[in-house]
């Protein structure tokens, strides 16, 4: 799946400077965008910011007024699409027909053989436990299999880059971690992903690299870890032991208890390690000393202004608004630590 | 080119084909159609039109009594003679006030000359009796006036394609099978057109309206959605209809209907024996003197080509226009006002549709029938009332495959720009500028 015959080219997805009118209205402006083969890629941005747009000028539905999208190194023409597993935001399904049936049909529009496709739909029904309802009609499924059937029509023709527009929304959290769990899968073994989402938590999750754009426009385009690292607002959470007089020093602008840890916030984001030394000089034992990296949803709001959470998070900044911290931080992806004393 | 039209077709069809409702209609199909032609002749039997059963025939010509009893007699009348007298008149009127006959024809010097006839009666004949009544009257008084000219009546009329009509100098009606045949053809059009038409469309705005379609357009070009649509509806508009062809043919066949009317299997329908007869001499049947009945009302192979011809080119032009309409709408409602205009071309049609069977050749039916979108119905009303030159036939083809070219160029605009459209219904101008833009 990773050796891709005749594409050399280094980006699955290219943008230059596009643009696309409604109207009056602009929908994208001047857009530069570049989606490396291999990656897990996140377009981020508020309700009607552009993403669907964008995705729809990449599926070649839409065409732009300006500007130029390449598609595996081309433009978007029907035998490149076809190795494109696209899931549109508003999805739907042949309601009286049976999963099967419907998958066998998804994966026969993209030049899959009917009894290749019968194949690979049926393991991946399997796969998620819809294997006894392979033979049902898709209206006799729960709104979340029907979401499953979705998923496995956008995959079932083994695509090189999956193109998920707001995945996953309406779907329970175990659903959603499955479907998670899928898309990384997919992506080690080498296809391309390029998701839209509005929802912070699974862009980080998920996401190596993320494009934030907003009123049509790119604000951010970077890699999830060097941006957080950039983004750095000078938060450290601390547990400890011993005198707390420390606390006082300088550098320190305020304080606020959050979740068992303190979180203190620092006049400059460089002064950490001065606070550690003052800590350490004055007794006390430090059990957890963490550089609080900013989640994804503060640099959003920083970015974008007011943005789909307005109010939750804005003053980012003055008092790091930490809000719920979802589930603990996945796999490797938990933010430096400094290790209780180095 | 076309990749990804034929899972489409495939799809459409078998989905359609096995639902629930495509059985039903197809096997109930035929069994209808015969039941609603069967039921007629079975009451026409009894109930009011009996009442002309008993008829009295005063001839006042004395040679049209010979010629025109038999006719009657073999289509279900009972006749007796009357002989022709000052107050004939007054004397039968009081017969059929007093029930001991239903009605009384007079025939005259008049009637050899123009075929006129007078029929006093207290029920009015049905449309059959009507016409069963007229045919013979006519025949007799054609047949007359021909031999008196020294012309072989008989051995004429068993050569096909003589043209009756034009040497009685008025028009004669084209007869009762042939207009039947091509009465009940025309509303047969309209109803199968409109029915797989309006498929195309449910299933466009289904596909619209379930957001399935940009998963779909994300695999192929709108325009070949659209075609695979309107292949696979069509598939199965023409399989129903072989269907129904089929076991229509074998009901009628197999004497089934002849059977459940009164009387059983020898005594045929009214109007029969003359409808059997000259639908022998013409496009129209495939009836034999024997096979007396619903036979006649079979159109022969050359007719049923033609009339899948006008179903598939008519199909073509009005499911392309009403993919369309499906497109350009988000809701059912919209659609229903929006199809209107669309019904008003096929209704159109039908308003004339007796006008231009009875008139195949004035200016009104030949210019009707050869506008595209009139075609299917109006030209098949000419063709199986019968005298439509053959150039004609091809012409009003021709110019249906250019409706065809004219409507899949716009539809497809139309439905590439719509499909993925949602909230209010295009105005007018928006339309044109999508066409245009596309």
């Amino acid at each position: 799946m990773s050796s891709l015959p005749g594409t050399t080219d280094a980006y699955a997805v290219r943008l230059r400077g596009v643009t696309k009118r409604f109207g009056t209205h602009n929908a994208v402006s001047d857009f530069d965008f570049e989606v490396p083969r291999g990656s897990i890629y996140g377009l981020l941005g508020p309700n009607g910011s552009g993403k669907t747009t964008t995705i729809r000028m990449i599926m070649g539905i839409l065409h732009p007024d300006a500007g130029s999208v390449s598609l595996f190194g081309s433009d978007p023409d029907a035998t490149r699409r076809s190795r494109v597993g696209y899931l549109p935001e508003e999805r739907g399904v042949y309601r009286k027909m049976k999963v099967l049936d419907l998958l066998v049909f998804l994966a026969e529009i993209r030049g899959i053989p009917r009894r290749e496709g019968r194949l690979r739909a049926t393991a991946w029904l399997e796969r998620l436990e819809l294997g006894a309802w392979a033979q049902r009609r898709v209206e006799d499924l729960s709104k979340g299999m029907q979401q499953k059937v979705q998923f496995v029509g956008t995959v079932v023709h083994e695509p090189e880059l999956l193109i998920l527009d707001e995945p996953f929304s309406g779907l329970d959290p175990l659903n959603q971690d499955e479907l998670e769990s899928i898309v990384r899968e997919l992506n080690r073994t080498g296809t391309t992903i390029l998701f839209s989402t509005h929802l912070m938590d699974q862009a980080e999750r998920l996401c190596r690299r993320v494009c934030l754009i907003s009123k049509s426009r790119k604000v951010l385009d970077a890699d999830l870890k060097e941006l957080k690292a950039r983004e750095r607002t000078g938060v450290v959470a601390v547990e400890f032991a011993g005198p707390d007089g420390w606390l006082r020093a300088p550098e320190i602008r305020h304080v606020e208890r959050v979740e068992g840890a303190l979180h203190l916030v620092l006049s400059d984001p460089g002064a950490h390690q001065a606070v550690l030394r003052r800590a350490l000089a004055a007794g006390a034992e430090i059990l957890r000393f963490e550089l609080v990296e900013p989640r994804l949803h503060e640099i959003f709001v920083r970015h974008v202004g007011a943005g789909p959470g307005a109010g939750v998070g804005a003053v980012v900044g003055a008092a790091p608004a930490i809000p719920d911290r979802g589930g603990p931080p996945q796999g490797g992806d938990s933010p430096d630590r400094l290790g209780s004393l180095r | 080119m076309l990749r990804g039209v034929w899972p489409v077709i495939r799809r459409e069809y078998v989905q359609r084909v096995h639902s629930k409702w495509f059985v039903l209609a197809t096997l109930g199909g035929p069994i209808f159609l015969v039941a609603t032609l069967a039921v007629p002749l079975w009451f026409g039997g009894g109930g009011g039109g009996d009442g002309l059963r008993g008829l009295a025939i005063v001839d006042g010509t004395d040679v049209l009594y010979e010629r025109v009893a038999p006719a009657l007699a073999a289509g279900g009348f009972r006749v007796e003679e009357v002989r022709w007298t000052s107050t004939v008149v007054d004397t039968l009127r009081r017969r059929a006030d007093a029930g001991d006959i239903a009605a009384f024809l007079l025939l005259d010097q008049f009637t050899l000359e123009s075929g006129d006839a007078v029929l006093y009666t207290r029920t009015p004949p049905s449309p059959l009796q009507a016409a069963t009544l007229r045919s013979a009257v006519v025949r007799a008084a054609l047949e007359i006036q021909l031999e008196q000219r020294g012309v072989d009546v008989e051995a004429m009329l068993a050569e096909a394609g003589l043209d009756v009509q034009l040497l009685a100098g008025a028009p004669v009606p084209p007869d009762e099978v042939r207009f039947m045949v091509a009465y009940i053809g025309a509303f047969l059009l309209y109803v199968v057109i409109l029915l797989y038409a309006v498929s195309v469309m449910r299933a466009t705005l289904e596909e619209k309206t379930s957001r399935i379609v940009e998963i779909v357009i994300s695999a192929m070009k709108p325009w070949h959605l659209m075609l695979g649509k309107i292949l696979g509806v069509g598939a199965v508009g023409l399989t129903q209809m072989s269907v129904w062809v089929l076991t229509t043919t074998l009901i009628i066949y197999s004497g089934l209907p002849a059977m459940l009317a009164p009387g059983g299997a020898g005594r045929g329908a009214p109007g029969g024996a003359g409808a059997a007869e000259s639908a022998g001499s013409g496009a129209a049947g495939v009836g034999t003197s024997e096979a007396m009945g619903l036979e006649a009302l079979l159109p022969g192979p050359d007719l049923l080509a033609l009339f899948l011809g006008f179903f598939v080119f008519g199909y073509f032009i009005y499911s392309g226009l009403y993919a369309a309409v499906g497109a350009m709408c988000s809701t059912d409602d919209e659609a229903q006002q929006a199809q209107l205009p669309l019904i008003m071309f096929l209704v159109v049609p039908i308003i004339f549709v007796a006008h231009v069977i009875e008139n195949p050749s004035a200016p009104l039916s030949v210019g009707l029938s050869l506008f595209p979108l009139f075609t299917p119905i109006l030209m098949w009303a000419r063709v199986a009332g019968g005298g439509v030159p053959a150039w004609e036939i091809t012409l009003s083809f021709g110019l249906m495959l250019l409706a065809i070219l004219g409507v899949a160029w716009l539809a497809g605009r139309i439905y590439k720009a719509g499909i993925l459209m949602t909230g209010k219904r295009p105005s007018l101008g928006e339309l044109w500028r999508w066409v245009r833009e596309a």
